[in-house]
């Protein structure tokens, strides 16, 4: 294993390096490839799928000590950086892809929808967003991305003969194409500011004031200017205000199942490029203010996206529709975290999110029904009586996302809400657990409706797929996991190393 | 030799125009046409700065938009060829089936 690390020739190529996505690029096209068979055998191809993500996570899981060592490995001329950072990243998404597949597979096969190709989408989308969080240049943020992003855009569209899955993609994909743009605007000038399209190499020519191609110094207007640009970018893909109008169609209109891919593993994508740009090269103290201009205008991206999301998700009658302006409102606790600088705590804060609410979409895609229709809130009326237990796992869920103590959803605010206070973003703070104390009236409402309304008509349910179970179970323990003994998580986190950042 | 800012102001109008062009237009062609607008815009000013500064990645760079482009080409055209399937209408203005 330490031998193959080191460098095998002048180019730098380093498979081990990227392990995990080469195996999870494969069994994608394995199950494509199986997809069109005479007569694919739906437990087949899900049996490739889980493999296929057990093995990245295993080979995730091999690199983190050889990290521990090394301090980080950099593969293809610092194309790729494996640190401690992307390897975390790298267990979310892949826990997410693994629940992901389990919970769309009773409804693919309900649907009589294809299920190759919906495999391997996710897992190349997975991919993509493991090149993003292990991204040591723009070009690779970039593909990353557009890897992950081009995937979702065909996923939201699965359902092709449903007339509001085409609706869902089509915004999807033209906001998310534009939001595209403006990114990849921002990167072109901070390209021409810095003279570097490396991140570390950015970093060193903000620090040093010095283009890194011309040696002259760097220039501010392009820097800030391309600052701003990927700011705008960035809060499209993890949706904050004012650039989250997309989030509740595309939500709403998506498959239940991929929806839950898209709240939870395409956000903590787009918050780990966010993080790799944002806190890692654009440091305190250097870029002529830099730093404090990206801080207050997240600061008040932040406070607004928590404002409008609890609120506007008050009103809501759609369930996925609600968990739509939940999730906009849990990118700006994020986005508390991230203006702190503290990589760690955005990050649990994403995994403890990202745990709980691909278990409460896992419930969602099971109660929708045939058709994926039956998502308004009323129709949970009476599930308490007739399912108890799907209906008690969906409180403890919504108990989590609330933020209730003992649940991932408190730890994960905690650690945010302490970083931040800590750091003086006192006004950012106080919004966020005002929020957070109305947001617990609407993840309420579902549970009054469930426990204490009569049910009109009664709906005619399957029993519990064990895929959906499975995630569900897991999700659970995961909440309680996190929320009463996240010690040891902390402590693998605090010694967590980050390439280019302890070295200055 | 035409100066660097001609190229990037070059470049900042043809991506205003397309940015622009994704709020007035309302054919989702037309919608698509103005995103890749926005990213050859985004090439030129990436071909201006690699050449300017006389560092290769920005060509690299311009390549792989290129190739991104495509890809999204292909699904985007896919997703635009469902919707008429359905509905027999590209207009964006119809697609109002998700709303509060």
């Amino acid at each position: 294993m330490m031998t193959l690390l080191l460098q095998t020739s002048v180019l730098d190529i380093n498979y081990v390096a990227i392990w995990p996505m080469i195996i999870l690029s494969i069994s994608g096209i394995a199950v494509l490839l199986f997809g069109i068979a005479k007569d694919p055998v739906h437990r087949d191809m899900s049996m490739i799928g889980i493999v296929g993500f057990v093995l990245a996570g295993v080979a995730t899981g091999r690199l983190w000590l050889p990290v521990k060592t090394v301090g980080q490995i950099r593969a293809f001329s610092n194309m790729v950086i494996i640190d401690h950072f992307s390897l975390y990243f790298f267990f979310i998404f892949i826990i997410i892809g693994l629940l992901t597949l389990l919970i769309s597979a009773s409804f693919l096969e309900a649907e009589r929808l294809p299920v190759g190709e919906f495999y391997s989408l996710v897992m190349f989308a997975v991919v993509g967003m493991m090149l993003m969080a292990a991204a040591g240049h723009l070009v690779m943020i970039f593909l990353g991305l557009e890897i992950a992003s081009i995937s979702t855009y065909a996923l939201a569209g699965y359902r092709r003969n449903d007339l509001r899955s085409n609706e869902s993609a089509i915004k999807y994909f033209v906001l998310g194409s534009a939001a595209t743009a403006f990114l990849l605007y921002g990167m072109a000038l901070i390209y021409g500011a810095t003279g570097s399209a490396e991140l570390e190499g950015i970093r060193t020519a903000i620090i040093d004031n010095v283009n890194a191609a011309t040696k002259q110094p760097v220039h501010t207007e392009l820097l800030f200017l391309g600052a701003a640009m990927m700011l705008v970018g960035f809060s499209f893909k993890v949706s904050a205000v004012p650039f989250h109008l997309w989030t509740p169609d595309v939500y709403e209109g998506a498959p239940s199942s991929v929806t839950a891919f898209m709240a939870t593993a395409s956000k903590a994508a787009a918050f780990a490029a966010f993080l790799r740009v944002f806190v890692f090269c654009f440091v305190p103290g250097y870029g002529q203010g830099l730093h404090s201009a990206w801080t207050t205008s997240l600061e008040t991206i932040a406070i607004l996206t928590m404002i409008a999301g609890n609120i506007a998700a008050l009103t809501q009658h759609n369930f996925k529709r609600m968990l739509a302006y939940s999730s906009i409102a849990h990118a700006g606790y994020a986005l508390v975290g991230l203006i702190a600088d503290d990589w760690q705590a955005v990050a649990f804060y994403l995994l403890t999110y990202s745990i709980t609410n691909i278990g409460a979409f896992g419930l969602i895609t099971y109660l929708a029904g045939r058709g994926d229709r039956e998502t308004e809130i009323d129709d949970l009326a009476g599930l308490g009586f007739n399912n108890l237990g799907v209906s008690i796992a969906m409180l403890i869920l919504l108990l989590s996302l609330a933020g209730i103590p003992l649940t991932a959803g408190f730890m994960g605010k905690f650690i945010v809400f302490k970083a931040a206070w800590q750091k003086g973003f006192h006004v950012a703070v106080i919004v966020a657990v005002v929020t957070s104390a109305v947001s617990v009236y609407y993840y309420l409402r579902p549970m009054v409706i469930m426990f204490f309304r009569e049910l009109k008509v009664e709906p005619k349910r399957l029993p519990l797929p064990t895929g959906v179970l499975v995630t569900v179970v897991l999700s659970i323990l995961g909440t309680f996991y996190l929320g009463v003994m996240p010690g040891r998580l902390f402590q693998a986190m605090e010694n967590a190393k980050v390439s280019f950042v302890q070295s200055r | 030799m035409v100066p660097l800012s001609w190229y990037l102001v070059l470049s900042a109008v043809l991506f205003t125009l397309g940015a622009v062009g994704l709020f007035v237009k309302r054919n989702i062609i037309s919608i698509f046409m103005c995103i890749e607008l926005m990213l050859n815009a985004v090439n030129l000013s990436l071909v201006a700065f690699s050449s300017f500064l006389k560092h290769l990645d920005g060509q690299l760079f311009v390549f792989m938009v290129m190739v991104v482009a495509a890809a999204e080409a292909g699904v985007g055209l896919a997703l635009i060829i469902s919707v008429f399937r359905n509905r027999e209408s590209v207009d964006i203005d119809k697609l109002n089936l998700l709303k509060m």
